[in-house]
């Protein structure tokens, strides 16, 4: 057994002598074709719903709560699913991102959140998590559909328009300042302010509004 | 520069004309009217036309017409606060359909069964109604006619039906629709106390440590009560609270612990916490040893179906179901051994850490627990059964009887405590908990009401499931319905209900306000006034009896259900249905009329109509020359004075808001059973729970049985039905005012979101829901305010075009013969996508 | 032939009882003389968001939702409603500010912040969908209509 093992390495190691090196390339080009696409298309899988739901904690916890929202069900039947707002679309980004999920399966297999008690427990932290990162990135995944070029202040409610043609515009605020909890339910939300205004920053861009006619 | 009244209200006049049309006002016309004459207000109390919490609100009225109301601020129990409901009481009585004459079913001017309702006068209506009732109890006895009555009477108008039906026409067919809704409580009640009606009071609400929510959904059912367990929860945050439930519900939005359970295993539940106390040591033994005693409970009791259905056939106990015998704590603790955490958790579903939490909750002797249910135990065929089981669990841990500590049943209708339990309107039942069967019962009430012993019937008649089926099978000739709407609220319309009603064998007679769907079903329709447009009485879940006033006159030719009753016993010599042995008892009556014996008696004719508060109305002293309420509310309290259940002397009832009985010596009593708190106990006892004779309230062993029908290949999800907060019962006063109908439209039924998406259905499909009695169609609601778990849909009962009791099971608890509308067998189809 | 004949005497009965069973009654919310049959529902309506708020019927009814509030959270760890209608927030949000009453306690005394007992707003304010008003309306009048009423005479 170990000596056909020493056997291969031998072979792995010995420069080719019966292989023409452009098959060789070939060949690595395409065995890295084959690699990469079949990392690409396991990584695509990791990205669907049904990949995410395979969790009971997921499944039984958010995805439920998910599943009454407009982000979910609407009129035009476009929708988000987990990956879309949960993890970036830009390779790099993706990847860190799937590196700290691989902490999340570490606790789906020791039984980190294995009850709704636990889940609930950990839940202010999980949602905190996910607020700072879509804070740190400007509401990156919220961005990818909801652009603010191309929003129309005429179809908003007043109330939407003053906000977003003022602190949205400047960038003083991003989406999830004030846009929590609108998939899923909010942990106990006791000290956390959901989309405070800062008095002077609105004075500021009213007063230029006005001046600006 | 004076201005005249005149002027000064003409202006006004103008402001308001452009006011209400939405004109811009002229700039000398002023929006503000201040003259006194114009914008006072007489503002009286009342309590709310709804359910049983019993709020208190403050009625304004005008010209003769409501014109607001708002929650009344000396009322202890809702301080100021009502519900969407209560607030709109305003506008129940005013919808255009309003009845306001008798109609009655002819063709060519004559009564026919098949034919259009055409109106007709008081006088012939009684004419119609005299030559029904007197050729069925000529020709079948007076076991022939019935009456379904209601918890939402007032406390006169059930008594006076008591008094007309039992002692009058010698029938005990009379029933209130209070069978459908508190008929288990009253069995558990019965069986664990010896005595009626809960031994808490609200005040509980601010002394819990702990509230468990037996399948009650009190955010939307008892919505001012809730905000009372939201204030004490929230305020506090050592408070917890537990809601369980077959099916998630608004009540979950504060739940500590959300528990939700498979269909019937709360018995289960019920056993393991009694199980877990005893093997944890957290049994009160002094409590245990002094206050209670053991029994063991018959099983196998079948379900109240026919006789001819397997499943009673089947059962060994179904001919005594309410049999115990005497059994100790070993033998319990025993029965109630093999309801472990393991077997509580398979069998019910619910997580070992969740039950593992509420069992605590009630081991623990610091923690003071409220128990809390309503149709989740009663509407259950083991209803009787699980009331028992919840008082198991606060007996053996003496969590009974003291602030805080309080097994509480709440109830549905604004009077099904005084008026349907305690005057007694069941048919087994008299007043003050006595009951037909009983000679020493019989005789103290034949007394009371100056009868000839034997007059009335020792045996139990046919309660509201029964009066269906025996107006079905022809045993049952006349029925006449107040204040309930039984084709809608009762089960298995299609089969069992609406056959009898339409069968030309039968005649019904219903008094309603609108056009119900029981009304559309009768052969004489009888046009009623309602709440403040006749003097009434209530009495709510925590005892306490509340007055009000005649506020404004009823609409045309409708008159208070007292007055239908009273009136119509005018049509009735003795004579005509006293067989003559009784008549030589007593003479003197021969000759007289119902009228004469009944209400002219020299009792309830006693107190001469200028008793009544200057200032105020009462039509029925105006027909019958005497203050009838008075004479008929001191004439019933003689029977629960000095029995533990005294009500206070009449007039003070109307400068109260409200009294809890026993009131003794002017004081109303919080806690029963407790010393200090209730009189009844003997000094030194401590606790006495005298409803039984030995002082002790009974623990009974009492198993998990399945329910009458689960799902299965064919019908493969559990059905549950119930309300929503925007609509009382059947809807009919609810949907008529535009705002709470505009909240809440239609009946739709609640899914789960992926149940839905399996059988290929959206929100707001349009699917038939088929059980094996009857079928309805409603629109798929996926996302709504009751949550269903995989398996299960819920659909309210309000909406008349969504008559969900066609498919509901006409199953009882075969003790206290309440049905269960929460479990039955359902398939669903769709019929079209959108 | 004999089965058919069966077929159609059983279809007569039917078609009797159910006659019998829908005989003619006036019209309530449900139509009259239609008991037996299975209704059609009438297909799910949207939440009405009038731009003018709707005048209340008395100064003491709550005022209704004039817009929807699908998935508000209004359990023990939020509530969204009070985002926009808290004192604090009211001027931002121009949304009106809950009333005064919703800061009493019990016993009637104000506290720092919303009273619990106040805290499910469903309780008393419902959104409104467009549906039409059954049994023909209400007839309900109120007090400026009564006022004008006794002005008149």
């Amino acid at each position: 057994m170990f000596k056909t093992l020493k056997h291969y390495w031998k072979l792995f190691r010995r420069p080719s002598a019966y292989i023409g090196l452009g098959t060789l390339c070939m060949g690595g080009f395409i065995a890295g074709v084959i690699f990469w696409g079949g990392f690409n298309t396991a990584m695509e899988y990791t990205n669907t719903e049904q990949f995410c739901v395979g969790c009971h904690e997921m499944k039984n916890n958010v995805y439920q709560e998910l599943l009454p929202t407009i982000h979910y069900t609407n009129r035009s039947g476009v929708r988000a699913k987990c990956s879309d707002c949960h993890v970036p679309h830009e390779w790099t980004n993706k990847i860190a991102r799937k590196m700290q999920a691989s902490k999340e399966v570490w606790g789906k297999i020791f039984g980190t959140i294995n009850t709704r008690e636990k889940f609930l427990a950990k839940r202010r932290e999980l949602a905190e998590r996910e607020w700072a990162r879509l804070k740190a990135n400007d509401s990156l995944e919220c961005r990818n559909c909801h652009d603010f070029e191309y929003m129309d202040f005429t179809q908003q409610s007043p109330r939407a328009r003053q906000m977003h043609s003022t602190l949205l515009a400047s960038g003083e605020k991003t989406c999830i300042d004030c846009h929590k909890g609108i998939a899923h339910n909010l942990p106990d939300m006791h000290g956390v302010p959901i989309g405070e205004i800062d008095h002077s920053v609105l004075e500021k861009h009213i007063a230029r509004l006005v001046q600006d006619g | 520069m004076a201005t005249t009244r005149r002027e000064f209200a003409k202006a006004n006049a103008a402001a308001v004309a452009a006011l209400t049309m939405g004109l811009p006002i002229p700039a000398s016309a002023s929006n503000l009217i201040t003259n006194r004459e114009l914008t006072d207000l007489e503002w009286n109390k009342a309590p709310c036309r709804f359910c049983g919490t019993g709020c208190s609100v403050m009625v304004a009225t005008k010209d003769n017409q409501v014109v607001a109301t708002h929650g009344d601020v000396k009322a202890e129990v809702n301080r100021g606060l009502n519900c969407a409901k209560g607030y709109f009481l305003s506008k129940i009585m005013y919808g255009r359909d309003r009845l306001h004459t008798p109609m009655l079913r002819m063709s060519n001017g004559k009564y026919d069964k098949n034919g259009s309702f055409a109106p007709i006068s008081w006088e012939q209506a009684f004419d119609i109604m005299e030559e029904k009732f007197k050729s069925a109890i000529r020709e079948h006895g007076p076991e022939s006619v019935a009456m379904l009555g209601s918890g939402q009477w007032t406390v006169w108008e059930a008594y006076a039906a008591s008094k007309l039906f039992k002692g009058g026409l010698r029938s005990n067919n009379l029933d209130p629709n209070a069978r459908h809704c508190m008929a288990s409580a009253v069995g558990g009640f019965m069986r664990t106390f010896g005595i009626d009606e809960p031994m808490g009071c609200y005040d509980d609400f601010e002394n819990a440590d702990a509230f468990v929510l037996w399948g009650s959904n009190m955010a939307e059912m008892h919505p001012i009560l809730w905000s009372r367990i939201a204030d004490r929860r929230l305020s506090f945050p050592h408070v917890e609270l537990v809601a369980m439930s077959p099916y998630e519900t608004r009540s979950f939005e504060l739940a500590d612990v959300p528990i939700i359970f498979k269909p019937q295993t709360d018995l289960i539940i019920l056993n393991y916490i009694a199980n877990y106390i005893i093997q944890n040591d957290k049994v009160n033994r002094e409590f245990v040893d002094k206050h209670t005693r053991f029994a063991l409970g018959q099983d196998d009791i079948g379900y109240g179906l026919r006789p001819e259905d397997p499943r009673e056939k089947n059962a060994k106990g179904a001919a005594d179901p309410n049999a115990f015998t005497d059994s100790s704590f070993d033998e319990y603790a025993k029965f109630v051994s093999r309801y472990t955490l393991d077997y509580a958790a398979s069998e019910t579903g619910v997580p070992k850490e969740r039950l593992e939490r509420l069992a605590k909750i009630y081991a623990d002797p610091d923690t003071k627990v409220m128990s809390l249910w309503t149709m989740g135990f009663n509407q259950h065929t083991r209803g009787v059964w699980a009331n028992n089981l919840v008082y198991n669990i606060h007996l053996l841990t003496g969590k009974i009887s003291e602030p805080g500590n309080s097994p509480f049943s709440l109830t549905g209708q604004p009077s099904a405590c005084g008026s349907a339990r305690e005057v007694g309107t069941f048919s087994h039942r008299l007043p003050a908990d006595m009951i037909v069967t009983n000679p020493e019962h019989r005789a103290k009430t034949e007394k009371i009401w100056k009868l000839p012993a034997g007059t009335i019937p020792d045996k139990n008649g046919f309660h509201a499931v029964a009066q269906s089926r025996a107006l079905k099978d022809g045993k049952l000739k006349v029925c006449w319905t107040q204040v309930c709407n039984n084709i809608q609220a009762g089960p298995n319309t299609a089969q069992e209900t609406l056959p009898g009603w339409r069968s030309p064998d039968t005649f019904i007679i219903v008094s309603d306000v609108y056009p119900t769907t029981s009304a559309q079903a009768a052969d004489l329709i009888l046009p009623s006034a309602m709440w403040v447009e006749k003097e009434g009485a209530y009495g709510n879940a925590e005892r306490r009896t509340q007055f009000w006033h005649q506020l404004v006159t009823p609409p045309a030719e409708a008159k208070s259900d007292l007055w239908q009753l009273v009136e119509f016993s005018k049509r009735f010599t003795t004579d005509d249905i006293w067989p003559a042995e009784l008549l030589d008892k007593a003479p003197e009556y021969k000759g007289k009329t119902l009228y004469q014996v009944l209400f002219a008696n020299g009792q309830v004719d006693q107190f001469p109509a200028e008793q009544i508060e200057k200032g105020y109305k009462n039509n029925e002293a105006d027909a019958f020359g005497f203050y009838i309420q008075k004479g008929l509310f001191e004439e019933y309290a003689r029977f629960g004075r000095g029995k533990a259940h005294d009500l206070a002397p009449f007039d003070r009832y109307h400068q109260e808001r409200g009294l809890r009985w026993p009131v003794v010596d002017g004081q109303e009593t919080r806690w029963r059973f407790r010393e200090g708190s209730d009189p009844y106990v003997e000094k030194g006892a401590g606790v006495q729970f005298y409803g039984h004779k030995d002082n002790r309230a009974i623990i009974f062993a009492l198993p998990y049985e399945p329910p009458a029908e689960s799902p299965d290949d064919e019908y493969p999800f559990w059905l549950s039905t119930g309300r929503v907060l925007e609509h009382w019962h059947t809807g009919t006063m609810t949907q008529r005012v535009p705002e709470l109908h505009a909240a809440v439209p239609y009946a739709v039924l609640f899914m789960n979101a992926e149940d839905a998406q399996t059988l290929g259905f959206k929100r707001g499909s349009d699917v038939r829901i088929t059980s094996r009695r009857g079928s309805i169609r409603a629109r798929v609601e996926t996302r709504g305010r009751v949550k269903p778990p995989k398996g299960l849909v819920f659909v309210p009962f309000f909406d008349a075009n969504r008559l969900i009791n066609k498919v509901t099971l006409d199953a009882t608890d075969p003790i206290s013969k309440q049905t269960d509308f929460k479990k039955c067998a359902v398939k669903l189809e769709l019929v079209s996508l959108a | 032939m004999r089965i058919l004949l069966l077929l159609l005497a059983l279809s007569a009965t039917a078609a009797f009882a159910s006659e019998t069973l829908n005989d003619p009654a006036p019209d309530g919310i449900r139509k009259g003389g239609t008991l037996a049959d299975e209704t059609a529902p009438p297909p799910m309506p949207a939440v009405m968001t009038p731009a003018k708020k709707p005048a209340r019927n008395y100064p003491e009814q709550p005022p209704t939702i004039p817009h929807t509030i699908r998935n508000y959270q209004v359990d023990k760890n939020f509530n969204q409603c009070l985002v926009c209608h808290s004192r604090q927030r009211s001027p931002d949000s121009g949304a009106p500010m809950v009333s005064i009453t919703h800061y009493w306690t019990r016993e009637h005394q104000p506290l720092a912040a919303v009273s619990p007992r106040r805290y499910f707003c469903q309780q008393c304010h419902v959104p409104q969908h467009n549906v039409e008003p059954v049994g023909g309306g209400n007839l309900y009048k109120n007090i400026d209509a009564i006022m004008e009423a006794s002005l008149a005479e």
